[in-house]
């Protein structure tokens, strides 16, 4: 079975390899045929991973611990659900799954272009599958995931406790989707500046996959969130580790990216700009990826060190290097004779956006790697930790708050005052009174008071650009207001949706708000029968229950939750003990409102007086996180729907282009 | 090259603040990163300071008090060259820093209040101390934190 495995991987190097000199060969001779040939290669070097990755699951699901990775990630009595995740719970495995994603991306991608443009695709082909070269490059010659152990144990030693759950089962998959998906943008970027085709039409052809890119990034880092709530068992659910930053800082260029690219599709501007996100986007999944398995900078939560560090960074310079020569040869076609017309005008609000969201990921970026620098330049480790990244980013994120409203309502070019005072009146005269009411009813926090108005007004100039367009569809085609709603999103999913992510950007927005700074905590050591309260919630500790597999055994604190002298809920954190690893592990407990969770972590028992003790949180409106986020990814899902449109820009798109072609240089098409 | 003033005044702008509040931060809220040789010998300059320090927790010395969440236990040097666990190279970087031999011995006392011990903590186990040291080479925590190896090393090897 694992000479299968290897075999596979040996061969899908082979045929990445084929893919990227066809492509390259075709495209420069002339060739398409050639091209075709890369384009099918493409789908074999993904259907042979895809021959690994079974591979490695069957070994995972078999118990075959003749297999290292299986040996040291997974055991006999690890359940089955997490038998299958366990494929991405380790380096190697982890590596793999990557490995897969990009290339049945890349083989969805040459599907996808087969008979598309000729020029571009050869070079989007070689770009993914240089990409692909170095992934399985590593799994063949540096981290192999089909490694021996001889002699073979007898059992193995499972899967990390704190990976056996369920938000860890689909938070990297979602992560790992997003970070890779961003290779395809990057590829077509790379292609239009080998080519020279630095109009708008990479960007429309790779609008869907940076916006597939964006879905995952977010519901990852959500999902992260969410793990580190539940399982870590600190109450909170973003520490800014540099695991955590690794998967924030992609997700803000991609987010600087989806807003630049749409001045340039309407302005033709930012275009030095766009390229720039698009490779720093790429560059820092790279990183990312780089920085949980290198061991250089120490987290929490990282991966074990591996000899792939100075592979990772050779790649990363390389691909930094190559790139930024790529960009700087192309300056003189890249400038865009556009200019900002007026710092009151759509485009400065966008690039305002843009400047705000790279320059936060750049704090997050310095923060990260100070440890390293100062280090090299003084010798002496520092490191900065969650107050620092506070610092600096409150601010920041407050001005994109702000900005958010704006950016969508203000004018094109220039803004006249009628413009302004027109569309802001309203939202900027509900904002402020929220901020005095906040205010009167004993609110002191500016920033908490900053939030709740620049929040208020957000949601104002959203609900005003819904009602705006609702109006004018129920007055011209008279449809009642639930129909105008759904046609208007419909119509232009585009707009709309991205609205609808607004609204889950402000959500969550004030969720994180409202649990920092309102995060009520305690800790009390009680006996059976005995009472403690957190703010207006009554605990009741009412003794122990034991559960016992072969697995796992689970203590549980029985807490009786009331509120004004009635039994609302029972709570059952535990304690674990798995009993491979002779590890203990904690299990909380959550009651969750819409106002407020209540979380119970039973911190330990004292064997002698039977004391049990308890660490609680009452954190407010952390259920709007998540629900932001949920919205978030409805929003995308709206914004990603096909759209006619679109599709017949595109097609006019390309059209224009096969006539400047043929009028220049005679290009013969590809595939028919 | 086309110089326009709009786009540089408002990067310009975007740019300063970003470079203003990342250097502030970083003025107040720094923290040295140091091992336990290094903080001993250092130990008269940085007592008051606010520290992370790497180091290892000396078997035996784990005292739990689950009812008052007082922990305590004895932080020594990580050895330099250890094959036996692999929790070690999660905090790889930190050991080609130590380079004061001399001080090798060294051990603080970790006094924790008010956390609950963390999970992965356990005697022999690479551990980071967030806190403050005191005088009498003793470091009040503020939080202690466990790397958490995606490999396991048994606990009990029998």
């Amino acid at each position: 079975m694992v000479f299968i495995g290897n075999f596979a991987l040996a061969l899908a190097l082979l045929l990445a390899v084929y893919a990227t000199g066809a492509s390259v060969i075709g495209a420069r001779r002339k060739l398409p045929a050639l091209v075709e040939s890369a384009a099918h290669a493409m789908w074999a070097t993904a259907g042979m991973v895809a021959v690994a990755a079974a591979v490695l699951w069957s070994a995972l699901l078999h118990n075959d611990f003749t297999v290292a990775y299986v040996a040291q990630h997974s055991s006999t009595t690890l359940p089955t659900f997490y038998k299958v995740t366990a494929f991405w719970g380790g380096q190697e495995g982890s590596l793999l799954f990557w490995t897969l994603l990009l290339t049945v991306f890349g083989a969805i991608v040459a599907w996808q272009n087969r008979r598309a443009d000729p020029v571009l695709t050869p070079y989007v082909f070689m770009c993914l599958s240089l990409v692909s070269i170095f992934f399985l490059g590593m799994l063949n010659f540096v981290t192999s995931p089909f490694a021996r152990t001889v002699p073979p144990p007898s059992e193995g030693r499972d899967l990390n406790p704190l990976l056996q759950n369920y938000w860890m089962a689909i938070h990297p998959p979602s992560l790992y989707t997003g970070y890779v998906s961003a290779t395809v943008p990057f590829a077509f970027a790379v292609a239009a500046l080998i080519t020279c085709r630095l109009d708008d039409a990479w960007i429309r052809r790779t609008r869907r996959w940076a916006l597939f890119s964006w879905f995952f990034l977010t519901l990852g880092n959500m999902f992260g969130a969410r793990w580190a709530y539940e399982v870590l068992g600190w109450g909170g659910y973003w520490a800014w580790d540099p695991v955590e930053n690794a998967a924030f800082m992609p997700w803000l260029a991609m987010t600087a990216y989806l807003h630049s690219v749409m001045i340039q599709e309407r302005k033709d501007m930012l275009k030095v700009w766009n390229m720039a996100l698009i490779g720093l986007a790429f560059a820092l999944t790279l990183f990312g990826t780089f920085i949980t398995r290198s061991g250089v900078i120490s987290s929490v939560h990282s991966f074990t060190q591996s000899g792939l560090g100075p592979y990772f960074v050779s790649f990363l310079c390389a691909v930094v290097g190559l790139y930024t020569a790529l960009v700087l040869y192309r300056l003189p076609q890249l400038r865009s004779e556009a200019e900002l017309e007026s710092m009151l005008s759509r485009e400065a609000a966008f690039l305002f956006n843009n400047l705000v969201l790279v320059g936060i990921a750049f704090a997050v970026f310095w923060g990260t790697i100070f440890p390293i620098l100062s280090e090299a330049v003084r010798g002496v480790k520092i490191t900065v930790g969650p107050p620092f990244f506070n610092r600096v980013n409150a601010p920041l994120a407050l001005a994109l708050l702000f900005l958010m409203g704006v950016g969508p309502l203000i004018a094109w070019r220039r803004a006249t005052w009628r413009n302004l005072t027109q569309s802001f009146s309203a939202p900027a005269a509900l904002g402020i009174a929220a901020g005095v009411a906040a205010l009167a009813a004993g609110i002191g926090q500016w920033y908490v008071l900053a939030t709740i108005s620049l929040a208020v007004f957000v949601v104002a100039t959203i609900g005003a650009e819904f009602g705006r367009g609702m109006r004018a569809r129920q007055r011209t085609l008279s449809e009642s207001a639930p129909q105008a709603l759904i046609s208007l999103v419909a119509k232009n999913n585009r707009r709309y949706g991205g609205y609808i992510v607004h609204l889950g950007v402000v959500m969550a927005f004030v969720g994180i708000v409202a649990s920092s700074f309102f995060k009520v905590e305690v800790k009390r050591s009680v006996k059976d029968g005995q009472s403690f309260s957190v703010g207006g919630y009554e605990l009741v500790y009412r003794g122990i229950s034991v559960k016992d597999t072969t697995h796992v055994e689970e203590v549980d604190a029985v807490v009786e939750v009331r509120k004004g002298g009635r039994t609302i809920a029972l709570l059952k954190p535990a304690r674990l003990f798995y009993k491979r690893e002779q590890q203990p592990a904690t299990k909380v407990a959550l009651r969750q409102t819409p106002l407020a969770d209540l979380y119970v972590v039973f911190a330990g028992l004292d064997e002698k007086t039977g004391m049990a003790t308890f660490q609680a949180f009452l954190t407010p409106m952390v259920f709007w996180l998540w629900a932001g986020g949920l919205v978030m990814a409805l929003g995308t899902v709206v914004a990603f729907w096909p759209d006619v449109r679109e599709r017949e820009a595109i097609a006019r798109a390309l059209e224009r282009r096969t006539y400047a072609l043929d009028a220049g240089r005679a290009v013969e098409p590809l595939g028919g | 090259m086309r110089f326009k003033p709009r786009f540089f005044i408002g990067g310009g702008l975007v740019a300063a603040a970003v470079i203003y509040l990342t250097t502030t931060a970083i003025r107040n809220t720094a923290e040295y990163y140091l091992t336990v040789p290094e903080v001993a010998a250092r130990a008269q300059q940085l007592t008051g300071q606010a520290l992370r320090v790497a180091g290892r927790v000396k078997p035996g010395s784990v005292s739990w008090e689950p009812s008052s969440l007082k922990l305590s236990f004895k932080l020594v040097a990580i050895p330099e060259a250890d094959g036996t666990g692999s929790d070690t190279k999660s905090l790889a970087g930190i050991r080609k820093v130590n380079d004061d031999r001399q001080n090798t011995s060294a051990e603080f006392l970790v006094v924790s209040v008010g956390q609950p011990k963390p999970d992965m903590f356990a005697e022999n186990r690479d551990v980071i101390v967030e806190g403050e040291l005191t005088s009498g080479h003793t470091i009040m925590a503020r939080q202690v934190l466990t790397s958490c190896p995606s490999k396991y090393v048994p606990a009990s090897k029998k």
